[in-house]
């Protein structure tokens, strides 16, 4: 491909697909920009299974689907204690406004510690 | 959850085993909590501690961090941090070890603290990205250190800190009795990285150092509480004497670059300082007028707000109040950081700052670059105390530049007509009007060879649905020459300012039918991002949360590839859950 031209638009489109199959997560603005390993912008949570920002691989697709749907149990077993309040600590009666995240997640307080 | 997961794999605990774990965990947590008080870290033995001199320190910390007969507290003689760490310890003991403070003992200890037990400014300055709030491209000294910290938080946490080898060690058994997920998530059990697996968690077990034992020995190596850095500053280390006018220069992204002034007159005490802050846009604007108060840590560290009057109503758009955050060089004659503000910090003014010495100096200038080949191009160079009289050949910009004409000049501004020959050499120039300089200020090129969405990986953060407000991004686009080298994203590389750019969003294809474009928010004409409402959205599969990554993507209004094609530009953008809990917090003042 390195070769070719596309020519009309129909082979751009296609130029197109391609390119976009091969991209990976980086955001690479030039051929020579160099890729060590994964990159996801600082301060993203990615290592656990999955992330809160970012998945393992550094993309989005693996979240969870919705958030709030898990999300006492990440209060619960502090699993992500710089996104969300640990009720072992630091935000024991965080859940006390809301009975069902799914339903009342607009309920949960902000927490400042 | 009752999940535990170890690398990629994760299993789904039985309740009753996750509360004998917990309550395991639990009591490990409250045995950790009583060391410092019973004097049982070994390590200050090994290594001397500092001092704590500060009777109110001593008399409202030493109830639990027993005093020996040098004058040091446990734990606290062996950790040196920011104001912003001295902060957080003191805000986790009143909220969890039953510490009872004045909001104005809490500050003073604070300010004692961040000069008894604070960084020295060489240390400082690497991690100033964290008291400034910005999201920079975070260099992680080893994978390790990626894996063991950098999996929920930026490595810039433990970076603000120095400590003794035991003090590491009880920093890590404080992670486990807090947070105790952080042992199995953050992979610290296992003994070493895959290197196949980008996330670098999954590992079959090996002989050797647990990643954890790592973690600490580099931290111990690199991050010690004796330094020379702070022995140096220890004794050098004095009031700030900062009062009289400082020149400003800053950017905003979005918004093109600054200059002003800010006027520092004596506050309440020695490291208390008001100020008076007037900016204008280098391309011309409205005047921003703004009155502050910051405190001065440890000799450098200007931890401030101001106020003023809002220039608009658009996110983004300079608001009533704003923190600072400034590194004061050791001689101060300088300071550098950042004016910010936004629900997560993420808007503000990069800021450059010298004292005004009465000597002529120059600040900024309109534009960045010039076409080779060009005539009569308007330049406009800002600065203050410029001679009143100023003639072309007082003017030097470099090879190829001659200055055709002064529009006119006032002792804060030139705005000449200069011509470029076409076959001046591409490169930077430094421009010179009498005897001041400005390095590298304006650019000379041939053609536009590449350009630049910047911040090249970014974050968003949905939001505006609940208690939690939106994350916004603002991009800007930039230009570049390809350098001497002839080869474009290569180090000679030549910054030419920004450029004008359509903006759009591309799907960033990571799955089959993926659909974030559609969801995550908005793109202005301006590069502003706003992202989409927090909560689940019925409209997406599984209810998922508008959520998603994407390209940012900026096409040139004007420049072309060789095909003709426009020039293209794009940057990562991760559009977020909300945060729901906010550690990293301005310094309360």
């Amino acid at each position: 491909m390195k070769h070719l031209r596309p020519i009309n638009k129909k082979a751009q489109r296609i130029d197109d697909h391609v390119a976009s199959l091969t991209e990976d997560v980086f955001a690479m603005q030039g051929e020579n920009t160099p890729t060590p390993g994964m990159h996801v912008p600082t301060g993203c949570s990615f290592v656990f299974s999955p992330g809160w920002e970012v998945d393992a691989a550094g993309g989005a697709a693996g979240l969870c689907a919705p958030v709030e749907r898990d999300i006492y149990d990440c209060w619960f077993s502090c699993y992500w204690p710089a996104q969300v309040p640990d009720h072992l600590n630091n935000a024991p009666d965080w859940t006390a406004k809301c009975a069902s995240a799914t339903k009342d997640w607009r309920n949960l307080d902000l927490v400042f510690p | 959850m009752g999940v535990y997961c170890l690398g990629n794999e994760c299993r789904r605990l039985p309740s009753k085993l996750v509360f004998v774990w917990l309550a395991g965990l639990l009591l490990s947590g409250l045995a950790l909590a009583q060391s410092p008080a019973t004097g049982e870290s070994g390590q200050q033995d090994a290594v001397d501690g500092i001092p704590v001199t500060d009777p109110l320190v001593v008399a409202k910390c030493s109830g639990c961090h027993r005093k020996d007969e040098k004058g040091n507290l446990t734990r606290i003689s062996w950790e040196r941090t920011t104001p912003e760490g001295w902060q957080e310890v003191v805000k986790r003991m009143v909220r969890s070890n039953g510490l009872e403070l004045m909001p104005d003992e809490a500050r003073a200890i604070v300010k004692s603290l961040s000069a008894s037990h604070g960084l020295a400014p060489e240390e400082a300055k690497p991690v100033m990205y964290m008291a400034e709030h910005t999201l920079p491209d975070e260099a992680y000294p080893t994978p390790t250190m990626r894996t063991t910290c950098g999996s929920c938080h930026a490595f810039g946490r433990p970076a603000s800190w120095r400590r003794s080898p035991e003090e590491w060690k009880l920093l890590l058994n404080m992670h486990i009795g807090y947070y105790p997920n952080a042992e199995g998530a953050a992979a610290w059990r296992l003994t070493s990285l895959n290197p196949g697996d980008p996330g670098g968690t999954a590992a079959p077990p090996a002989k050797g150092p647990k990643l954890v034992d790592q973690a600490v020995d580099f931290l111990s190596k690199n991050y010690a509480l004796h330094t020379p850095e702070w022995a140096a500053w220890r004794a050098k280390m004095r009031a700030p004497k900062l009062a009289g006018t400082w020149l400003v220069k800053g950017h905003l992204a979005g918004h093109g670059d600054f200059y002003g002034e800010m006027v520092v007159t004596p506050g309440s005490s020695e490291d208390e300082f008001n100020t008076a802050i007037k900016l204008q846009p280098v391309a011309g604007g409205a005047l921003i007028e703004r009155r502050g108060r910051a405190v001065v840590y440890s000799g450098y560290a200007w931890r401030g707000r101001s106020a003023g009057t809002v220039s608009g109503s658009l996110p983004g758009d300079v608001p009533a109040e704003m923190h600072e955050a400034l590194w004061i060089s050791t001689d101060e004659s300088q300071a550098m950081g950042r004016w910010f503000w936004g629900s997560y910090d993420e808007f503000g003014f990069e800021v450059q700052l010298q004292r005004a010495s009465g000597a002529p100096v120059l600040l900024a200038l309109d534009r960045l670059s010039l076409k080779a080949g060009s005539q009569a191009q308007k330049l406009r160079i800002v600065g203050d105390s410029l001679p009143n009289q100023i003639l072309p050949t007082d003017i030097d910009l470099g090879s190829g530049v001659t200055v055709r004409n002064i529009v006119s000049h006032t002792a804060h501004d030139v705005v000449l007509e200069v011509d470029v020959a076409a076959n001046a050499i591409s490169g930077k120039r430094d421009v010179v009007v009498g005897r001041a300089a400005l390095s590298n200020a304006i650019a000379v090129y041939d053609h536009v060879d590449y350009i630049k969405v910047l911040p090249e990986n970014s974050l968003s953060r949905l939001g505006g649905g609940s208690q939690r407000q939106k994350g916004y991004q603002q991009f800007e686009a930039v230009a570049y020459n390809r350098g001497a080298d002839n080869q474009p994203n290569t180090a000679d590389d030549i910054e030419l300012g920004p450029v004008e750019v359509t903006w759009s969003v591309e799907e960033f294809y990571e799955r089959f039918d993926d659909d974030d474009k559609e969801f995550v928010g908005s793109l202005s004409g301006t590069g502003l991002f706003t992202p989409a409402l927090d909560g689940p959205n019925p409209q997406r599969k599984q209810s998922r949360d508008n959520y998603g990554n994407v390209w940012v993507v900026g096409t040139a209004k004007n420049e072309k590839d060789q095909l003709g094609k426009p020039l293209v530009g794009k940057s990562y953008l991760v559009v977020a859950p909300p945060l729901y809990v906010i550690w990293d917090r301005e310094i309360d003042q």
